[in-house]
C-alpha cells in the first residue's frame, strides 16, 4: 500500500466517518427528540436543539469529582466515542464499501458494540459515587443479558450465507450487504428471518440504553447513575458517543437487513447514484431508529433490572434460536 | 403496550401545548420583545380567561374613604394606608397603596370593601424584575 | 456486600426534599430510615398572628395541591370553635369543591406516579387531561389553584345556573375518559410490571403505622373521614369507603392497589359532584356577608375546635383555639402525608433500588405540608426518645404555668 493511501485509510476517512455520525447521530436524535414530542402531544424542541446542547456543554465546566480516579475517570469518554466511531469504519454507508473492509468482520463490530457501554461501565466505576456504581452494576447485568440473544441474531444470518456461499469471507460486512440474505431462503427461512429481525431491534433500546432499559440511567431512581458524575465536556463526548452509536447500530441493522440500493432503478451517472443510495441510507437509518428506538421508548415503562435480565435470557434467548431453527430447517430441507 | 396505538395516533394530531407567546424561544428575547412592540412578530395569544377571573388589583382612588378593612383582611400584608393630608374637620384622610408584588390574587379586599372601590381585573402577565415598578404598585 | 444509600434531600424522583437513608444488599433494601425536617415553614406561627380570615388564604398555602382541604377543615375547626351555622347551599358547594380538587390531584399522582417509572407519556395525556377540571376550577372559583372560595361560614361564590351545563360536560368529559385510563393503567403490561406487587402495605401494616387515606383503603381498611364521620354535605350522601376488591378479587396492598383505589375514587367524584349539582338546595351561601361583622364576631369567640376533611391524600386535621383576641391562640394543622410517612418503611423494605421512587410516590406524599419541625445545622441530635420529648412538654408546660400563661 502506498503512503498516501495508508495517510488516507488512516486519517481521512475515521476523520470523515466520525464527521458522518457526529452529523447524522445529533440529526438522527434532533428528529427522534421532535417526534417523541408530537406523540406525546407536546411541540418539542427544534431538530437543530442536540447540536446546541452539545455546543453548550463542550463550554461548560468540566468537573472531577475528588473521590474518582481522574486519570481513568477523563479517558472514558474519548474511549466510548472512539468506539462507537470504529464501529462506523465496519460498516457501508450507502453504497460505499465499509472503510476497514478487509481488516475486520461482524464479529469485530460485535465486540466494538459493546466497547462503549464498558467504557460506561468503567467511568461509572470511576466516579466515585454511590449511584454510578449502581448505574454500572446495572449495566453490567444489561451487557451480560443482550449479548447473547444478539450474538444469536447475528450468526444465525452469517451461518446462512456461509451456507449458501461456501468459502467467501461471509463475516465481512461488505459481503452481507452484497449479498442479501432474503434472496437464499425459503418460506420458513423467511419466516425465522423476521423473527432474528424482531430479536435485533428488540436488542437496539437495549443496547443504547433508552426507554424502557434506560436502566443504568434511570434519572429518577439514580439520579442520572452512571453519568451522574459527568460534566462538561466529558458529558459531551458521552453525548456525541450516544448518537454515534445510534447510527452505527441503525446501519449495522440495516446493512444486514436491508442491504438495498435504489440507484439501479435510476436512470443516472455513478456520482448521482452515490448520492441518492446514500439518502436513501439514510432513510433506511431513521425507519430503523424511528421503530426500534423512538415508537418504543413513548409507549412503554422503564422496567426493572431483574425483569430485563429474565426478558433477555429467557424469551429473547428463546424466540432468537427458534429464528434460528426456522432458518435451519430451511436450509437442511426438512419441511420445504 | 396499551398507548402504543394512542402514541401513534397522536403522532398526526396537533400538539395540545399552547404555543405562547412563540413556538420557540427566539434567538434574542430582547430582539423578539422590541418586534412585538413594533407590531412586527405576532405573539400567539394565550388560553381565554373564565369570566371573573382575579388578576391584577384595580383601584379606584376617588371612591375610597381610608377607612383600613381591606388591609385589616389582606393575608400578605399588601394593602398600606398612606395619609394624604387633613380633611376640613382636622380628620387625617388616608389612601391605599397595593403591592401586587406581595398580592397573592384571594380578592379578600375586594370582598371586605364597603364602598366597592376595589375590583380584580383581567391583567395576569405581571412578570417583572423590579418588586417596585410602576406596573406593580397600584395607587 | 452491604452498603448505604441515601436518597434525598434533592433527587430528582422526589418532588420535594426529604432524606431516605437506604441499607443496600445488592439492589435489596435491607433497612431505611426517613428524616424529615427540611422544608419547615412555619405556617401555624405565620397564623397565629393573623386573624381567621387571613389565615384562610395561609392555609390554603400550605399545600399547592390540597388549596382546598386545609381551609376546608380550617374553616370547620373556626365555626366549631366559634359556634357558626354554616348554611346548607354552601355546604354543597363546599362538597362540589373538595371533589373537584380531588379528581385534579388523583389525575395529577398518577402522571407523577407514571413519570417515576418513566413512562413520561403517561404523565403527558394525565397532565393533558387534568386541564379540563382546572378549567372548570378556574370557572366557578376564578383560579386554577389557590381557589380562595371559603368563607369562615360558608362559601364566597355561588354556582349559578348558567355555571352548571359547563360542570356537568366536563363530568361527562371524565366519564367517558374514565375507560381509556383505566385501560392505561390497569392493564398496561410495563405498568403491571412495575407496581403488582410492589411496595406492599398489609392490613395489619397499615392499622399499625396510622396510615390515612388511599394508601390505608389500598391495604383494605376502609378508612374515609367522609364515611365514618360524615360532615358537611356528606352527611346527606352516601359514601363509601373505596377499597382495592372492587376491582381486584383479593387485596393485596401494593402499588396497583393504591392505582385501582385512586382510580375509582376519581369516578365516585364524578358521582358524587353530580348529584350535590342534582340536590342542591336554595338560599344564602355565607352565614355572615359583612366582613367587618364577621371579623368582631370572630373576635369575641372563646373556645377550642376541630376540623377533619378527608383530602385527596387522606385526613386532614385542624385544630384551632380562640382566646377573645384578634388572633386564635393556637393553630395546628395536620397534613395526612404525616401518617403515611411511617407507612413507608414496611412497604420499603425488601424492594429493590427500582422500586423506591414509585414506592415513595405512591402515598402521595406532601413534605412541605408535612414538616413541623425544622432542623438546625450544628445541633448534634437529630433523634428524641419519646422519654426526651414527654419531658420537653412537661418543661414547657410548667414553664407557660409559672408565666400564667395556660
Amino acid at each position: 500500500m502506498e503512503y498516501y493511501e495508508l495517510l488516507f485509510r488512516v486519517i481521512i476517512l475515521p476523520i470523515l466517518a466520525l464527521g458522518f455520525g457526529v452529523l447524522f447521530g445529533l440529526t438522527f436524535k434532533g428528529i427522534d427528540r421532535k417526534l417523541a414530542a408530537h406523540m406525546q402531544a407536546r411541540v418539542g424542541p427544534p431538530i437543530r436543539q442536540p447540536f446546541r446542547d452539545v455546543a453548550k456543554l463542550f463550554t461548560k465546566e468540566n468537573i472531577i469529582p475528588e473521590n474518582s480516579i481522574p486519570w481513568l475517570f477523563s479517558v472514558m469518554p474519548i474511549l466510548c466515542l472512539v468506539s462507537a466511531v470504529s464501529v462506523l469504519l465496519y460498516t457501508p454507508i450507502g453504497s460505499f464499501e465499509p472503510i476497514l473492509s478487509g481488516y475486520g468482520d461482524l464479529i469485530v463490530v460485535l465486540y466494538l458494540l459493546a466497547l462503549p457501554a464498558i467504557c460506561l461501565v468503567i467511568g461509572g466505576f470511576a466516579s466515585g459515587s454511590p449511584y454510578a456504581t449502581v448505574g454500572a452494576q446495572r449495566e453490567m447485568v444489561m451487557m451480560l443479558s443482550y449479548e447473547f440473544p444478539l450474538a444469536v441474531a447475528i450468526i444465525s444470518i452469517v451461518w446462512k450465507l456461509s451456507l449458501v456461499y461456501p468459502g467467501e469471507n461471509v463475516f465481512s460486512l461488505g459481503f452481507i450487504m452484497s449479498h442479501p440474505v432474503w434472496n437464499t431462503v425459503g418460506f420458513s427461512g423467511f419466516i425465522g428471518c423476521v423473527i432474528i429481525l424482531f430479536v435485533l431491534c428488540a436488542t437496539m433500546p437495549i443496547t443504547l440504553a433508552k426507554i424502557p432499559f434506560d436502566i443504568p440511567e434511570a434519572e429518577t431512581e439514580i439520579a442520572g447513575g452512571l453519568l451522574v458524575e459527568y460534566s462538561g465536556k466529558n458529558l459531551g463526548l458521552f453525548y456525541l458517543a450516544d448518537a454515534v452509536k445510534t447510527v452505527a447500530f441503525a446501519s449495522v441493522v440495516a446493512a444486514l437487513f436491508f442491504p438495498y440500493g435504489i440507484a439501479c432503478y435510476f436512470d443516472v451517472s455513478t456520482t448521482g447514484g452515490y448520492v441518492i443510495d446514500f439518502i436513501f441510507f439514510l432513510v433506511k437509518l431513521f425507519v430503523v431508529i424511528f421503530i426500534g428506538l423512538t415508537f418504543i421508548r413513548v409507549a412503554v415503562a422503564r422496567i426493572k433490572i431483574d425483569q430485563v435480565a429474565h426478558i433477555y435470557w429467557m424469551l429473547m434467548t428463546i424466540i432468537g434460536l427458534v429464528g434460528l431453527a426456522l432458518i435451519i430447517i430451511d436450509s437442511t430441507g426438512v419441511i420445504s | 403496550m396499551t398507548m402504543a396505538f394512542e402514541v401513534f395516533k397522536q403522532l398526526f394530531k396537533k400538539p395540545f401545548t399552547n404555543k405562547f407567546p412563540v413556538k420557540y424561544i427566539p434567538k434574542s428575547v430582547t430582539a423578539a420583545v422590541e418586534k412585538i412592540g413594533k407590531g412586527e412578530l405576532k405573539i400567539n395569544p394565550p388560553i381565554e380567561i373564565p369570566p371573573n377571573f382575579r388578576g391584577k388589583i384595580s383601584y379606584d382612588r376617588e371612591k375610597c374613604i381610608g377607612c383600613g378593612i381591606c388591609t385589616k383582611v389582606c393575608p400578605a400584608h399588601a394593602i398600606e394606608l398612606i395619609p394624604t393630608g387633613k380633611d376640613e374637620k382636622g380628620k387625617e384622610k388616608y389612601k391605599a397603596i397595593f403591592y401586587i408584588s406581595r398580592c397573592t390574587f384571594c380578592s379578600q379586599c375586594v370582598d371586605a370593601c364597603p364602598k366597592e372601590c376595589i375590583s380584580m381585573s383581567n391583567e395576569f402577565l405581571l412578570a417583572d424584575t423590579d418588586r417596585f415598578s410602576d406596573a406593580l404598585v397600584v395607587k | 456486600m452491604k452498603y448505604t444509600l441515601p436518597i434525598g434531600p434533592i433527587h430528582p424522583a422526589l418532588k420535594e426534599p426529604i432524606l431516605f437513608e437506604f441499607e443496600l444488599n445488592g439492589e435489596r433494601i435491607a433497612n431505611v430510615d426517613v428524616k424529615l425536617g427540611h422544608v419547615h415553614r412555619g405556617i401555624e406561627w405565620a397564623g397565629m398572628r393573623r386573624n381567621p380570615v387571613q389565615i384562610l388564604y395561609l392555609a390554603e398555602r400550605i399545600c399547592g395541591i390540597c388549596s382546598v382541604s386545609h381551609p376546608f377543615a380550617f374553616s370547620m375547626a373556626v365555626e366549631n370553635a366559634a359556634g357558626i351555622e354554616v348554611p346548607e347551599r354552601a355546604e354543597y358547594i363546599r362538597v362540589i369543591m373538595a371533589e373537584l380538587e380531588r379528581i385534579h390531584s388523583h389525575i395529577l399522582w398518577a402522571g407523577v406516579a407514571a413519570h417515576e417509572i418513566g413512562f413520561d407519556t403517561v404523565l403527558y395525556l394525565t397532565w393533558r387531561v387534568r386541564e379540563k377540571v382546572m378549567d372548570v376550577i378556574e370557572y366557578l372559583t376564578g383560579n386554577r389553584v389557590n381557589k380562595a372560595i371559603y368563607m369562615i361560614g360558608g362559601v364566597r361564590r355561588d354556582i349559578t345556573k348558567e355555571q352548571i351545563p359547563k360542570v356537568r360536560e366536563a363530568m361527562d368529559y371524565y366519564k367517558g375518559l374514565f375507560n381509556k385510563l383505566a385501560k392505561v393503567f390497569l392493564h398496561d403490561k410495563t405498568i403491571k410490571m412495575r407496581t403488582e406487587h410492589v411496595g406492599i402495605l398489609t392490613r395489619e401494616d397499615a392499622l399499625k403505622t396510622c396510615a390515612v387515606g388511599p394508601t390505608t383503603r389500598a391495604s383494605g381498611v376502609p378508612k374515609d373521614v367522609r364515611q365514618d364521620y360524615a360532615y358537611s354535605a356528606y352527611a346527606d350522601l352516601n359514601i363509601k369507603a373505596v377499597t382495592p376488591d372492587i376491582y381486584r378479587k383479593e387485596v393485596v396492598g401494593d402499588v396497583y392497589d393504591r392505582i385501582i383505589v385512586r382510580l375509582f375514587e376519581v369516578k365516585q367524584s364524578i358521582q358524587i359532584i353530580e348529584e350535590c349539582i342534582e340536590n342542591m338546595p336554595g338560599g344564602e351561601i355565607v352565614s355572615e356577608p359583612k366582613i367587618p361583622k364577621l371579623l368582631a364576631t370572630l373576635k369575641k369567640a372563646v373556645g377550642e375546635g376541630i376540623g377533619r376533611h378527608e383530602a385527596p391524600r387522606g385526613e386532614v386535621f385542624h385544630y384551632v383555639k380562640l382566646d377573645g383576641k384578634e388572633a386564635p391562640y393556637t393553630w395546628k394543622a395536620r397534613a395526612p402525608t404525616y401518617n403515611n410517612v411511617l407507612a413507608w418503611i414496611p412497604m420499603l423494605k425488601g424492594e429493590q433500588i427500582a422500586d423506591i421512587p414509585i414506592v415513595a410516590a405512591s402515598t402521595d406524599p406532601c413534605i412541605s405540608c408535612t414538616n413541623r419541625v425544622s432542623v438546625i445545622k450544628g445541633s448534634n441530635k437529630y433523634t428524641l426518645t419519646k422519654e426526651e420529648l414527654h419531658k420537653l412538654s412537661v418543661e414547657k408546660t410548667k414553664r407557660r404555668m409559672r408565666n400564667g400563661i395556660l
